[in-house]
């Protein structure tokens, strides 16, 4: 069942980048709105402005005009303090790398943003229903060194959902795993996009990843392109 | 609120226990090494000076002496003073000297040195001569014709004041001494060395000697010298004064004499090494807490993105650097009394004025342990707070 109401809204966004004196615009003035239970994908060449859009839409990055709707409210100047908020509870992000702390077991790991809010015996039981959900229940107490890249990443995705955030982002989540791995995470979104209702926003290289998709934008020199 | 404020000791406690083990002890020792540079200048200082110290109470003055008023030349009853000096709380032990002016002569060199008519027994329980006998024996109650020099006075080519000395004077030898027309010719029976020139260049013989030649001086003296525990002298001091008439009461520091300039120049010195040594620690700190946190700024990145507040990343680094400075702390302590100190008491520095050891007070040891725990805590906060400024995706990306 889908929500009406608009996950994320993009309006005349642009994003640029000076370097020693160079301006470069990453992003070109894009507008788009993402629905409540949309899973869509972001596809386009190196360079086009995906991991931008990205990062601006999941408040990693300010964009340098436009506006950036988030569940009703602009984010587009909100202070840092109030976008921590909204990473914490809102958005869930995954990175290429999996970007997981090395020093924490994979249970640590996916409890830590939930340590922001509950206490440590409630974080434990939500990361550890969220391996399950995963398929990891058995590697929880691993350090991230000892799993595999599709393991990681499964990790990287637990740790998104452990606050239950209505908007995932996932940026080319499966970039660095084989078919396998990539088919099984593809798998757990199409769940949490389906059964769960969150929206997944995901960036990707892959033409037959597509299919798992609601709706696929392209990005071509920072701007919409229609094919 | 409670669950994100013990965050920053959770993050801290994985960090330390999960982390490489030996950039972790390397880390705490560079930090021990840091704190032992601190406290190990001003211990030898302070050594220096208090050894120094002790040479002046033990081999010269007591911790408190008396003396005759200026324009009076002697303490005429110095039984009945001793007496009522041994009686009072906190005096180990009192005893009494009488200073003969004298010029000693051997193998035609003469000179004028202090020469100190002494109970032997009694002076050693206060003066500790006594125990720094270089050659031959002490004296005992009943000699007559034997005196103890000085190493300054006997005169050796490693002698400070040799050029001055008897040049080589031995025990057995004989002494020519002129006691202001009265002569009379010794036996060296010993020589001391405390290493102190001021000590070192006295001699002794006993009352006995005295009597024979000036009885009239029997039961008088020049000086009264009294023990005390060191930190009893100033309670004694004022419970001695005024207990003979026509007498002034001191502490050993007013016999210090160029000790006193020594020991401010040692002060000041001090001073200075530990301005050095705290900045030594401080960026030493600063440095390995720097490196420490830099090679973790993709961490630190992804921290933040996940929805991790920066002021828990900063306090994470700030318990980070109180953790590896408390330890750093306790091994160089460990180090330090438990290696350094009893090495140099077995091994004292040798020097002219004393032997000194590593002497460090409590407060002095405590004020340098905050010094390095507040250094290590902004060591930590400065470097948190740059990283944590930086833009995020530069952190994770490492731009």
């Amino acid at each position: 069942m889908k929500d009406n109401k608009t996950a994320v809204s993009v309006k005349n966004l642009i994003k640029k980048y000076d370097s020693a004196g160079n301006i470069t615009c990453a992003i070109n003035g894009i507008s788009l709105d993402i629905a409540y239970g949309d899973f869509l994908m972001i596809t386009g060449m190196n360079g086009s402005g995906k991991s931008t859009l990205m990062h601006l839409m999941a408040l990693l990055d300010h964009p340098s005009e436009g506006e950036l709707i988030i569940d009703g409210n602009d984010v587009s100047k909100l202070h840092e303090k109030n976008r921590i908020g909204l990473r914490l509870r809102l958005l869930g992000y995954i990175f290429q790398e999996y970007a997981l702390i090395q020093e924490l077991t994979a249970l640590e790991n996916v409890m830590l943003p939930a340590q922001m809010l509950d206490t440590f015996p409630k974080a434990k039981k939500k990361a550890e229903i969220l391996f399950k959900k995963v398929d990891l229940e058995k590697k929880m107490k691993r350090l991230p060194s000892q799993l595999s890249g599709g393991e990681q990443q499964r990790v990287a995705i637990a740790r998104s959902l452990i606050n239950n955030p209505r908007i995932i982002f996932a940026d080319e989540p499966t970039a660095n795993l084989d078919s396998v791995a990539s088919k099984h995470v593809l798998d757990i979104f199409k769940k949490l996009n389906k059964e769960d209702n969150i929206t997944i926003v995901m960036v990707t290289h892959e033409p037959e990843e597509l299919a798992y998709a609601s709706r696929v934008i392209n990005l071509k020199d920072g701007k919409l392109h229609v094919k | 609120m409670l669950n994100e404020l013990k965050l920053p000791f959770y993050l801290a406690f994985k960090s330390i226990i999960r982390g490489r083990k030996w950039t972790l002890f390397l880390t705490i020792l560079l930090m021990s090494v840091a704190f032992i540079n601190l406290i190990f200048v001003s211990a030898l200082f302070n050594g220096i000076v208090a050894g120094s110290n002790q040479q002046i109470i033990d081999t010269l003055t007591g911790n408190v002496y008396i003396a005759p008023k200026q324009g009076i030349k002697y303490i005429d009853d110095k039984e009945k003073l001793l007496e009522n000096v041994r009686a009072e709380n906190g005096v180990t032990a009192a005893s009494s000297g009488f200073q003969i002016p004298g010029e000693i002569e051997r193998n035609a060199r003469t000179g004028r040195w202090p020469i100190i008519a002494i109970d032997p027994n009694e002076y050693a329980k206060v003066i500790n001569v006594s125990d720094h006998m270089y050659q031959g024996k002490y004296l005992d109650v009943n000699d007559e014709d034997q005196i103890i020099i000085g190493r300054q006075i006997a005169g050796g080519t490693d002698v400070e004041m040799n050029s001055t000395s008897l040049k080589g004077a031995s025990v057995g030898d004989k002494l020519n001494v002129n006691f202001n027309g009265i002569k009379k010719t010794y036996t060296i029976k010993g020589i001391f060395y405390t290493k102190f020139i001021e000590s070192d260049s006295r001699a002794f013989i006993t009352e006995r000697s005295l009597a024979s030649f000036a009885p009239t001086m029997v039961g008088k003296a020049t000086a009264v010298n009294i023990k005390t525990p060191n930190d009893k002298e100033n309670s004694v001091m004022s419970e001695v004064k005024g207990l003979a008439p026509d007498t002034d009461t001191f502490l050993w520091t007013e016999a210090a004499g160029l000790m006193k300039s020594v020991s401010g120049s040692f002060t000041s010195i001090n001073v200075l090494m530990t301005i050095v040594g705290v900045i030594i620690a401080g960026v030493t700190t600063f440095i390995v807490i720097y490196v420490d946190i830099v090679s973790r700024r993709r961490q630190i990145g992804i921290l933040r993105a996940i929805g991790i507040k920066p002021y828990i990343i900063v306090a994470n680094y700030v318990i980070l650097a109180a953790v590896y400075a408390t330890l750093g702390i306790l091994l160089g302590s460990l180090i330090f009394f438990a290696g350094l100190v009893p090495y140099f008491i077995a091994h004292p520095f040798e020097l002219p004025l004393a032997e000194a050891v590593l002497n460090l007070t409590p407060a002095e040891y405590f004020f340098r342990v905050q010094i390095v725990s507040w250094v290590a805590v902004i060591s930590g906060l400065i470097p948190a707070l740059i990283v944590t400024k930086t833009k995020m995706l530069d952190a994770i990306l490492g731009r």
